[in-house]
């Protein structure tokens, strides 16, 4: 008998420790061990505290040390937690490679561009969609409206243009709607029900994960369909609502109960709500038009950006006449002023008091509003709107740019009596969104006038309800933050409804530093140009302008990928452990040992920098496969391990076998399927 | 009858010794008997003449090629005058004198290339007594009455390591001898191998007889080539006369013996390691248990010990266990017999010192080193070379005995003993074997590859005056975690030289750190150098020889150095005639 962590426990003779924690249900941590292959005792992380009769406490190697009479053994002391604490700090300080792509940390959302990007050059469609589905529930309808963070971050970038994610993103979604269109699989009914206070991207993939979880999901919209401003906010010509109908369609298929034209504070109360379910996201946007405060604001043919869209939206364009004025230099404004075209405005200009340098809008918005014959109007600003009841001119103040402000753009001044009349038959606002707090009164505000939400938790003064999306904290944002609030909020509420009061916190991920430097040796593969409707033609028409890939284009343009992430994240044992033992290497940051990246074998990727030194690899080679192709070169801090006089391992007499990629414990060895984009492993 | 003898060990060679050989040869009359001996054991006298008229010792030292002619004009008339200049002073003898050589015994006496001669001094009759006067079980008895303990530097009772060899089942065994010496600073090993091979190839037979096993290995470094070499001749003849090889004394015990040479990693010392090596595979330790008695050289039973331990154990059986017993501390647990240090270091009178157990440190560096070189002061030594740690002078009457230096933090190790004076910066030291140990690391476990990888790391920046606060914590976590969770001893014993040198040196450390002051003014990114006005004659001879053009000043008045230009060579301080430039 022996002791384990205070309790008898028999054992075999012959058996390790590891062995026999194993056998006892404990988990005890190791890099370097396979039940198939000789102990070797090089990650140290398995050690334990072990006395032998009334001897001093050691820490052994659990993998090596056989279980003898009278041992006591504490497999997760607190000296023994330190150790391996200690062994992971220093593994992670020489650890060099990104455990999550750039464009993936990119997105609010998190969405995994690098894996579906490369599905989507394998032409597995589906498992594309699936992966995005693994964030977003309405990918095609993101892929063609999102302003694309994960592209500003794209590493081919270095080489010549980022891949062209968000295009790539509606195509794989659209090639998955044409049929066996991915469905998730939901949880057994957990029982608890979970209301969801508005049908935006927010409220929708709040129900969508939610409900996959297994909670009953009601959503409760005051408009006549879900979508939010996706659907009253992003004109037709962009994201044509057939394409957001399917999208929402899949989600009444998993079980998601919804109550259209149901309007808070109206038809249903926060405090009813409460009563009804067990919990409440309050995802209801931000959906009043910003006000300028100019003189003639008032007049009749002055309207509100969104309040215009949506109206057209609806199918009740409001009369703008043949010369309209838009005010604002975002994508709102840039939705409006084309919407106008399409109406069959014939003078559009846009009002902006800075220049085109400065619009916060997206470069080929406003290139594509310059084609449809939209004039700019920078350097001015409204300083009064003029007519006799209804809106005849707007008077412009001239300005000019002066010094840079706290966004760092340079801040517009007017030149003292230099304005500029022009004869317009409405204007339309275009300058901002603010919150409708109505039915929300008993959430706490914040000055801005939205609801206070835990940025970590997106729970709100009251007990049960959290909030995410446009109607929290800073305000208005892109739809991906919204979906990425809604992602980690749905986390939290699951616990939340087992009982458990979690916090949403960044996982720790290994990131390193890219220069173009690094990447002069890629070749160039230019980015895939979006074929769209010709100018003319499309201002005729709210059909969607963007024609969208062939495929043959879009599996092109996804093999461009370069592949930052880690192919073997969801498996890495390091990155597991990591965090398991809170390890932080900061303290111990300091040189990396160059190792290279050995892409050479036609089914075995390389990558030494993510490479243990576990020795594993090595082992498999000799004792499984008897072939010893590889070996470690080498001494302290810079050994390696690599075939023979650091050939190339295709040069070696490696056959190929994928012993070694098997045993890998991190993203050091990866199996090829030869010919083929890599795609990381899914989940063990 | 004449005999003239000159050291020449490795270290006689390089100051000359083997020029000033060919110079008597043609100088002397050829019924002069001229021959080689190995190490003297006195580095700092090198080259070494040893003149024996029936038996009496005239011993002449920093003999020059040209000497020659005045050698052999001495032998010849007897006229002392004519060497006068070259005999050793009463001082420098007692470095000798105060010794009691065992190990030793016939270093720098015997020819270690002549078989005669090492049976003339008693070769092999320790190994004739054993294997045909002597049960195996007796043998290791007496070495157990004689306390012998590892001398690698773990200390280790060697009659246990015989007896559990002995016990283990499995066949064959080996007998293996670890002469990869590769502590900075130590040479004891090199010594006893060039001076007297005999010794070491009786002492493995009889451990060989002792344990049962069929063939005994001397594993040596490649960078020991004279050592090899004489090695070989050694086996060579013994064979040749019957004491290696079959039925040896007509008894019943056969043995073979070689030598392996090692390819130059420390770690390789480590046993498991070394078997590894032996194999022919990456020289990389093993886990223990299971240990080396159990499953060794090709997983089987087998013994390991160092040179120095071997080359006692002829004597112990030839004067018996209880003489040896008899040298060093008292009490069961005392540490017995003597050992070998190298000493080196900014010490007066550097070389070999055999002394027994429980002298003193201060007896080593004062009394029979001498002390300090050029007038400095003791400031540390470091023992044990980069497993080991330093002792400050506040320690220098610990007593050489395993238990009492362990408790000073650092080891008896193998016997490296290296001196420092106060110009030393102990920062710089512990980097210094940081260094080391991280390019020896043999890159196996992650304590130990990763570990002193950082450690170095933070060494560094203090010495470069980028210390941060906390970092001698940081550095104290470090060492501790890497000693507990480091595989072999290499990693395990790694940090002692920054444990010691925080335990003993710590307001050296802060000064770094808080002060960026290096008060042994030893690390260039610290030193400051001005000049003082006071004693300045503006000479301008600093400005000329400064590289870059840093001192400024008109001739006849003061000069001055730009701070922020300097390169701190040390240049201007080295060139004043005046002692105006200061350093600090």
């Amino acid at each position: 008998m022996i002791l384990l962590n205070g309790k008898e426990v028999a054992f075999v003779p012959g058996q390790t420790l590891l062995e026999l924690a194993q056998a006892n249900g404990i988990d005890i941590p190791t890099l370097c061990h396979d039940a198939r292959i000789e102990p070797y005792g090089a990650c140290g992380l398995c050690v334990c505290e072990v006395r032998m009769g009334q001897g001093p406490a050691k820490l052994m190697r659990a993998c090596a040390t056989k279980v003898a009479d009278g041992m006591t053994v504490e497999t997760h002391s607190e000296r023994v937690m330190r150790s391996r604490k200690f062994v992971l700090e220093m593994l992670l300080s020489d650890h060099t490679g990104d455990c999550i792509a750039p464009c993936s940390l990119a997105c609010p959302g998190g969405t995994d561009c690098q894996k579906y990007a490369a599905l989507i050059a394998r032409g597995e469609y589906h498992k594309a969609a699936e992966t995005m589905k693994d964030v977003i529930p309405i990918p095609a309808s993101i892929g063609r409206i999102c302003p694309h963070p994960c592209e500003k971050k794209c590493r081919r970038a270095l080489v010549e243009e980022p891949v062209s994610l968000a295009a790539l993103k509606a195509f794989g979604a659209d090639m998955d709607l044409l049929e066996n269109t991915f469905v998730p699989d939901c949880k057994p009914a957990t029982g608890k029900r979970v209301a969801v206070i508005g049908g935006g991207p927010g409220g929708l993939t709040a129900a969508y994960h939610l409900r996959r979880m297994g909670h009953e999901v009601h959503i409760f919209d005051k408009m006549p369909k879900l979508g939010g401003m996706l659907r009253y906010g992003i004109p037709e010509y962009r994201l044509p609502k057939a394409v957001l109908d399917k999208e929402i369609a899949l989600m009444e298929n998993i079980g998601v109960q919804m109550h259209p034209n149901t309007m808070l504070g109206r038809d249903v109360t926060l405090d009813g709500l409460r009563a009804d379910f067990d919990a409440l996201v309050v995802a209801t946007g931000a959906w009043v038009s910003s006000k300028m405060h100019v003189a003639g604001e008032d007049l009749a043919g002055v309207f509100g950006g969104i309040d215009f869209l949506r109206e057209t939206a609806l199918g009740n364009p409001p009369a703008i006449g043949k010369t309209v004025a838009v005010c604002g230099g975002g994508n709102t404004a840039m939705d409006a002023c084309r919407t106008a075209v399409r109406l069959g405005a014939e003078t559009v200009y846009v009002i902006y008091r800075r220049t085109r340098d400065e619009m916060p809008a997206e470069q080929a918005e406003i290139e594509e509003a310059i084609e449809e014959g939209v004039q700019f109007r920078f350097l001015t600003n409204p300083d009064e709107i003029c007519g006799d009841g209804k809106v005849e001119s707007i008077r412009l103040q001239c300005m000019q740019l002066g010094a840079p402000d706290a966004s760092g753009r340079r801040r517009p001044e007017p030149i003292e009596g230099k304005f500029e009349t022009l004869a317009v038959d409405s204007v339309i606002m275009a300058i901002g969104q603010k919150t409708d707090f109505a039915g929300l009164e008993t959430l706490e505000a914040t000055t801005r006038g939205t609801v206070a939400a835990d940025t970590a938790t997106f729970r709100t003064n009251l007990d049960g309800v959290f909030a995410v999306g446009d109607v929290t904290n800073k305000g208005a944002d892109i739809a991906i933050s919204a979906i990425g609030e809604a992602r980690k909020a749905a986390d939290v509420i699951d616990a939340y409804l087992h009982g458990a009061q979690i916090a949403y916190e960044k996982p720790f991920v290994c990131e390193k530093e890219v220069t173009a430097a690094d990447l002069a040796g890629r070749e160039k593969a230019p980015r895939a140009k979006m074929p769209v409707l010709p100018a003319d033609e499309r201002k005729q028409t709210f059909t969607e302008m963007a024609l969208g890939f062939d495929e043959e284009t879009a599996r092109k343009e996804a093999s461009r990928c370069l592949e930052c992430g880690c192919l073997d994240y969801a498996q890495c044992r390091l990155i597991r452990y990591a965090r398991e033992y809170e390890a932080d290497p900061a303290p111990y940051a300091g040189e990396k040992a160059a190792r290279q990246k050995d892409d050479s074998h036609a089914v075995i990727l390389r990558d030494g920098n993510k490479c243990i030194l576990c020795g594993l690899c090595v082992r498999a080679c000799d004792q499984l496969e008897k072939l010893d192709a590889i070996g470690l070169i080498g001494r302290g801090f810079t050994t390696e391990v690599g075939a023979e006089f650091r050939l190339p391992l295709a040069s070696s007499i490696c056959n190929g076998c994928g012993k070694c990629v098997e045993v890998c414990p991190t993203g050091a060895l990866y199996r090829k399927t030869e010919g083929q984009k890599n795609v990381a492993v899914d989940k063990a | 009858m004449l005999e003239i003898k000159v050291g020449q060990g490795s270290c006689g060679i390089s100051a000359g010794a083997a020029k000033v050989y060919d110079a008597l040869q043609a100088a002397l009359d050829a019924d002069v008997k001229l021959s080689v001996t190995g190490c003297i054991g006195m580095c700092f006298l090198e080259p070494i003449v040893d003149i024996y008229d029936d038996g009496k010792l005239t011993r002449l030292v920093r003999v020059q090629p040209k000497d020659a002619q005045a050698i052999a004009q001495y032998l010849q008339t007897g006229d002392e005058a004519s060497v006068a200049s070259l005999k050793i002073s009463a001082e420098d003898s007692a470095f000798l004198d105060k010794q009691t050589r065992i190990a030793l015994r016939n270093c720098g006496l015997i020819d270690p290339e002549n078989l005669d001669d090492a049976v003339a001094h008693q070769g092999y009759a320790a190994l004739r007594k054993a294997v045909t006067e002597m049960t195996p079980e007796e043998v290791i008895e007496e070495i157990k009455i004689s306390g012998l303990a590892g001398r690698g530097g773990a200390g280790f009772p060697t009659w246990f390591k015989w007896n559990a060899a002995r016990q283990s089942t499995g066949s064959p065994k080996y007998l293996i001898c670890n002469a990869d010496e590769g502590d900075p600073g130590a040479f004891m090993d090199r010594a006893v191998i060039e001076g007297d091979p005999h010794a070491l190839i009786e002492g493995m037979l009889i451990g060989a007889y002792a344990i049962g096993a069929a063939e005994a290995i001397v594993y040596v470094r490649a960078e020991y080539p004279l050592a090899i070499k004489r090695l070989e001749k050694a086996i060579a003849d013994a064979s040749a006369a019957g004491y290696i090889g079959e039925h040896i004394f007509g008894s019943d015990f056969s043995c073979g013996f070689r030598i392996k040479a090692g390819a130059g990693a420390f770690v390789c010392g480590e046993e498991t390691a070394l078997i590894e090596s032996l194999e022919g595979q990456r020289g990389m330790p093993r886990l223990k248990p299971p240990f080396p008695a159990q499953s060794g050289y090709w997983h089987k039973p087998s013994n390991i010990n160092n040179v120095e331990t071997f080359a006692n154990v002829a004597w112990i059986l030839n004067n018996g266990g209880e003489a040896f017993a008899a040298m060093g501390t008292e009490g069961s647990k005392g540490t017995k017999g003597t050992k070998v240090f190298a000493l080196t270091g900014k010490i007066k009178r550097g070389g070999l010192v055999e002394i027994p157990m429980g002298k003193t440190l201060r007896d080593v560096v004062f009394d029979i080193g001498g002390g300090m070189r050029g007038e400095r002061n003791f400031k540390g030594v470091q023992l044990g070379g980069p497993s080991g740690g330093c002792v400050p002078l506040a320690g220098i009457d610990t007593i050489i005995d395993y238990k009492a230096l362990s408790a000073t933090g650092a080891i008896m190790g193998s016997g490296g003993m290296v001196i420092m004076d106060e110009d030393t910066c102990m920062v710089q030291m512990a980097k210094f074997f940081l260094d080391f140990t991280a390019k020896e690391s043999c890159g196996k476990c992650v304590a130990c590859r990763i570990g002193t990888k950082r450690l170095l790391e933070i060494l560094t920046r203090i010495c470069d005056g980028e210390g941060r606060e906390g970092d001698i914590e940081l550095l104290e976590e470090l060492c501790s975690r890497i000693k507990e969770n480091a595989l072999c001893g290499l990693g395990q014993t790694a940090p002692n030289p920054v444990l010691t040198t925080i335990r003993y040196f710590r307001d050296e450390y802060e000064a770094h750190i808080r002060d960026k002051r290096c008060p042994a003014g030893e690390c260039t990114a610290l030193v400051r150098y001005s000049i003082d006005a006071d004693k300045c004659r503006g000479c301008s001879l600093c400005s000329r020889k400064c590289p870059v053009n840093a001192i400024s000043g008109e001739i006849g008045k003061p000069f001055s150095i730009d701070s922020d230009a300097c390169i701190r060579c040390g240049q201007c301080a080295a060139v004043c005639k005046f002692g105006a430039v200061r350093k600090g």
